[in-house]
């Protein structure tokens, strides 16, 4: 029945997605291009990020979770947040990469991509929202949903090494790759290739930083966060696929 | 004292910083902007006090100026020339007013946002979502209690640790490096134990049975109905302005802009309305419960 619920699940959002996709995004582009007359970048990729969200949220919401797989989930973010907070005073020096990959290796795809954007949201909550919060917890959440599917479908290993390798350029390339310009069209309202050049060079050794630590953090807790999920899964039988 | 704006409605708070977000982001005339900035800056030292002007001088300044001076750098666009850098790239003048412009756009996001953060603390946006997104809502509730809780229980399985000898003060790095791990993984054992307490207890209490009711602080008032009434009404003045082309502006390829003419200036008073009305609904709050004090 689980199995059931689950592969329901997949194949409706698949369906939302696409439907998405090839609906809300054209849309939105086109009341861009032509409305906004091809101005207003931040809005438009704003409303291109809250759609790609929609799914999720309202598919976790539709199933009506039962209260342990909320309070797990619950934990696993305090734990992100909680663990930001600490190396608040490093720059860049983040577990939160390293906690989301792992909740996704254990949890499946869809609780990843949940944990990563609402620990984006909520650690903002302390350290201040923005206009960076949207784009922050899109790349959480899609690093998390990434290495969910990945994992589940066999093209990466659940091991550790091949998962610090995979928290390092997913760092770097992906939370770097998107943040840095998002950095640019927040500030300047456009962007242009010297401008993302010029964000990139100036944020390589952050996003090094940041993909270093991800890395370390991954290499420490792999065994005891993955052991102590996986108990508490076998134990209460909870979140399975 | 607490701001008066903040007792308003949860909802009419959160509708306007979204809208004068919005407005400070796609409203790039020049005037606009000055109201936009000039209202957050003040705004925000009525709400966060001390702490916001040395933010204010000592973050965003410093960042306008950086911000408007890297634009001509990398934009090359407009007619006025204004010299020709060493790589042989006209520096124009509407590159640099345009990068000013943007610069004065984020920083005035940023201080509405620093306003957003005073007003629409956590519970007020829980309520707000609370209906439409339950499950997550409950879980960002959680989250919020977890967190505190947490760094308390830390502190408890530290200073426990530090009795037997394994505290992060002892032995060289690998061993004090050791001991951190060991104590964040006693805490994760400990968090996801207690979770699962918290959820059997949850579940007994008759989470997720239908014909539960939402408690809730917050009922709509008069006052938050006017106060809606005025800001849409001023909302779509604004917007009808630009939408008809009596306030416009434009940067490239030269800067026009609607000046001080009669007919533009009452767009600008109305935004300054617009900008200003949690400052005024503040500031007329504290005068009449200054008169109702001294009355007494």
């Amino acid at each position: 029945m689980q199995y059931d619920a689950t592969v329901t699940n997949k194949k409706t959002r698949t369906v939302l997605t696409g439907l998405l996709f090839l609906l809300a995004v054209p849309i939105l582009l086109a009341v861009g291009v032509f409305i906004l007359h091809d101005r207003s970048y931040y809005l438009i990729s704003l409303l291109l990020i809250i759609c790609s969200m929609i799914p999720f949220v309202w598919l976790f919401e539709r199933r009506k979770p039962q209260a342990r797989e909320l309070v797990v989930l619950a934990t696993l973010i305090a734990l992100a947040v909680a663990g930001r907070a600490a190396f608040f005073m490093l720059p860049q020096v983040k577990p939160v990469i390293a906690i989301v990959i792992l909740a996704a290796v254990c949890l499946g795809a869809e609780s990843g991509f949940l944990v990563g954007a609402m620990t984006g949201f909520v650690s903002n909550f302390f350290f201040g929202q923005g206009p960076w919060t949207p784009w922050q917890m899109f790349c959480f959440g899609l690093i998390g949903y990434l290495a969910g599917v990945l994992v589940q479908s066999g093209w990466l290993p659940a091991k550790k090494i091949p998962l610090c390798i995979f928290g390092g350029l997913a760092t770097f390339l992906i939370y770097g790759g998107i943040m840095d310009p998002a950095a640019v069209l927040v500030a300047q309202g456009y962007l242009s290739w010297q401008t993302v050049l010029v964000a990139y060079g100036a944020g390589v050794w952050f996003n090094l930083i940041h993909a270093v630590s991800t890395v370390v953090f991954l290499f420490l807790f792999y065994g005891p966060l993955t052991q102590k999920l996986e108990r508490v899964k076998n134990k209460y039988g909870l979140l399975d696929g | 004292m607490k701001d008066a704006f903040s007792t308003y409605h949860p909802l009419v708070n959160f509708i306007y910083f979204a809208v004068v977000i919005l407005f400070s982001m796609f409203l790039m005339h020049p005037v606009f902007l000055c109201i936009s900035f000039a209202s957050a800056f003040l705004y925000s030292l009525r709400l966060n006090g001390k702490r916001a002007l040395k933010f204010n001088l000592l973050f965003l300044v410093p960042f306008l100026l950086v911000m408007a001076l890297l634009n001509p750098l990398f934009n090359h666009q407009g007619v006025t020339i204004l010299f020709y850098a060493s790589s042989g790239n006209p520096i124009t003048l509407e590159a640099v007013l345009y990068g000013f412009a943007a610069a004065l756009m984020f920083v005035s996001v940023i201080c509405w946002f620093s306003c957003y953060n005073a007003v629409m603390t956590s519970d007020k946006f829980l309520y707000l979502f609370g209906r439409v997104i339950p499950a997550l809502s409950l879980v960002f509730s959680m989250v919020l209690r977890f967190v505190p809780r947490f760094k308390a229980q830390i502190c408890v399985i530290t200073r426990a640790q530090a009795c037997m000898g394994r505290d992060l003060h002892s032995g060289n790095l690998w061993q004090r490096m050791k001991n951190g791990v060991q104590i964040l993984s006693i805490m994760v054992t400990w968090a996801l134990e207690h979770s699962i307490e918290t959820a059997t207890s949850m579940k007994s209490r008759g989470y997720g049975l239908p014909g539960r009711t939402v408690f809730s602080i917050f009922y709509p008032e008069k006052r938050d109905r006017i106060f809606l009434l005025l800001f849409f009404a001023l909302s779509v003045f604004i917007l009808a302005g630009f939408a008809c082309g009596i306030v416009f502006v434009r940067y490239y390829p030269a800067l026009g802009f609607t000046g001080f003419a009669p007919v533009p200036v009452i767009f600008y008073i109305g935004y300054l309305a617009l900008c200003l009305l949690p400052l005024i609904i503040d500031l007329v709050e504290e005068h009449q419960w200054k008169r109702f004090v001294s009355i007494t």
